[in-house]
């Protein structure tokens, strides 16, 4: 019984960092009506962030956040300038087709220069024993980052004049431009910041699980499920639905095979897009 | 005319393939009010739109305190103090009507004096104060009306465009926006009114513009054009 329960927390834990891509996915969707589809290289450019810094520096991995996150930003103001700028305002099929194509040049170039092979980031922290069962200290201080950052996002939305004119933008873009703010400038800036939550996100999943080059689409379609459960363009809501599928996860588990659980998850993501369209804990979006 | 603080030359602007203003010109003197008027359809808010910069004029020029400023992005006007009150009112629902308030006072000229700012739309709309905690899409409407004015007030508007105010308010609300724009023009604010309420706006005014068929018809005092009977019938329903 406690296995369970045990598989269950550890379900939990991995799932915050699911909220933590999927609050990247959502951001960028809730404030410019763009889905992201360079999302999952996004992912895999956090991931791969990490392994050459750790490789080439040996520092702890986690010291690497910091210059992911501005690197992450960096590379997010790139792609909004090049692949979704002039999509701003336009059918939502434009940019999911510019994004899906920079996606593809993106998984193209990592496949040229690092295969498709598998990749490892060793890390090394103690873990937490409860009876029988082992908390591994990757996934517990993992979901303790994630926690923290989504935290540090809510502050910065609600409570900076920044955040709070992304909000604004979100809300309603030509009011915005009438009160006196960049609203383009406000859009690449939310982009990046998107971006940037994408590959920390993989840098802290780099921690915990192998990976190779086509990695991201599995975690692209898993930020879907999570925004689904976590209501559209709800940055809070993201969290709560990256620990509902972790919980799904840790659940399964222990009573199948692993490939099954991608039969879960999206059973569950086709269940709720049938019974509530605007996602389990979604805000009445006015 | 004395010193005119917006001058509206030629202005030309339109939708796609159509195209619904031609050859406006108008000015603004500074410290007065000034009303554009006109049958529905006739183009004043397109005319403000191109003012303001949320579409780009198709030829003309908008000069505001001496500067060409046709070219300029709205929220670069705002950092001059143009300010326009939408129609629709425009607000950000999801957000407080503090929050809303903030985001008027966003640009760097506006945000230095926010606290007199939000002092002074407190004390001209009481009603915001007490609801400054609400989300202000549970704000009547003309509540929301006050804070579409209050929010255009916190940009620190050198002028303050205001687009149909009294649109769907009942006229109790509509004779206290009065009071408060009237309140504004003693403190010397200058302001550009296109209203349906020819009566009210007219009672306020210094100077109306008759608008009709994207053109320029007629100027004058309200009063004298409140008495030429054609004007009257054809325009301003009175």
């Amino acid at each position: 019984m406690f296995g369970i329960i045990a598989s269950i927390i550890d379900g939990v834990l991995v799932g915050s960092v699911y909220g933590l891509a999927a609050m990247g996915l959502t951001l960028i969707w809730g404030v410019m009506d763009v889905v992201n589809l360079t999302h999952g290289s996004l992912i895999v450019a956090g991931m791969f962030a990490l392994y050459l810094l750790t490789d080439a520096t040996g520092l702890s991995p986690y010291a690497a956040l910091p210059a992911i996150v501005v690197g992450g930003f960096a590379v997010g103001l790139f792609l909004y300038w090049i692949a979704v700028h002039r999509m701003i305002g336009r059918p939502p099929l434009m940019s999911l087709l510019s994004t899906f194509s920079v996606n593809l040049v993106l998984v193209g170039l990592g496949t040229a220069v690092w295969g498709t092979g598998l990749f490892n980031v060793p890390v090394s922290l103690p873990g937490l024993t409860l009876q029988r069962f082992t908390f591994p200290g990757t996934h517990i201080l993992a979901a303790v980052l994630a926690g923290v950052l989504a935290g540090c996002l809510y502050a910065f939305l609600y409570g900076t004049r920044l955040g709070k004119a992304i909000r604004a933008v979100a809300n309603n873009r030509g009011a915005a431009e009438l009160v006196g703010i960049p609203t383009t400038r406000v859009l690449s800036f939310a982009f990046a910041l998107g971006a940037a939550l994408a590959c920390v996100s993989g840098m802290l999943i780099a921690t915990l699980f192998p990976f190779t080059v086509l990695s991201g689409d599995a975690y692209q379609l898993k930020s879907f499920v999570v925004i689904v459960l976590g209501g559209f363009g709800n940055p809070a809501g993201a969290l709560f639905g990256g620990i509902a599928l972790g919980l799904v996860e840790g659940l399964a588990t222990p009573f199948m095979p692993v490939s099954w659980i991608l039969v879960i998850e999206f059973g569950l993501f086709v269940a709720v897009l049938v019974a509530r369209p605007g996602g389990v804990f979604a805000l009445r979006r006015t | 005319m004395n010193d005119v603080m917006l001058d509206v030359v030629s202005l030309g602007a339109g939708y796609g393939e159509v195209q619904v203003l031609w050859d406006v010109s108008l000015r603004v003197s500074r410290g007065r009010v000034t009303t554009l008027v006109g049958a529905n359809g006739a183009g004043k808010t397109t005319a403000l739109r191109a003012i303001i910069g949320s579409i780009s004029p198709r030829s003309g020029h908008v000069v505001f305190g001496g500067a060409d400023v046709t070219r300029l992005p709205a929220h670069a006007k705002v950092e001059r103090g143009l300010v326009l009150v939408p129609e629709g009112r425009q607000l950000f629902n999801a957000m407080t009507v503090e929050e809303n308030l903030e985001m008027g006072a966003f640009s760097r000229r506006a945000a230095r004096q926010f606290a007199h700012h939000l002092d002074r739309v407190f004390a001209l709309f009481p009603r915001l104060a007490e609801r400054r905690r609400q989300l202000c899409g549970t704000l009547s409407g003309g509540e929301q009306q006050m804070l579409a004015i209050g929010r255009g007030l916190m940009s620190n508007p050198e002028l303050l465009i205001i687009d149909e105010m009294s649109l769907g308010l009942a006229p109790v609300l509509v004779h206290q926006l009065f009071r408060a724009l009237k309140t504004l023009k003693g403190d010397g604010l200058t302001i550009l009114l296109v209203e349906q309420n020819v009566h009210l706006a007219f009672a306020l005014s210094d100077h109306a513009y008759v608008i009709a068929d994207g053109r320029v018809f007629t100027e004058g005092s309200p009063q004298a054009l409140a008495t030429r009977p054609e004007i009257r019938r054809a325009y301003l329903g009175l």
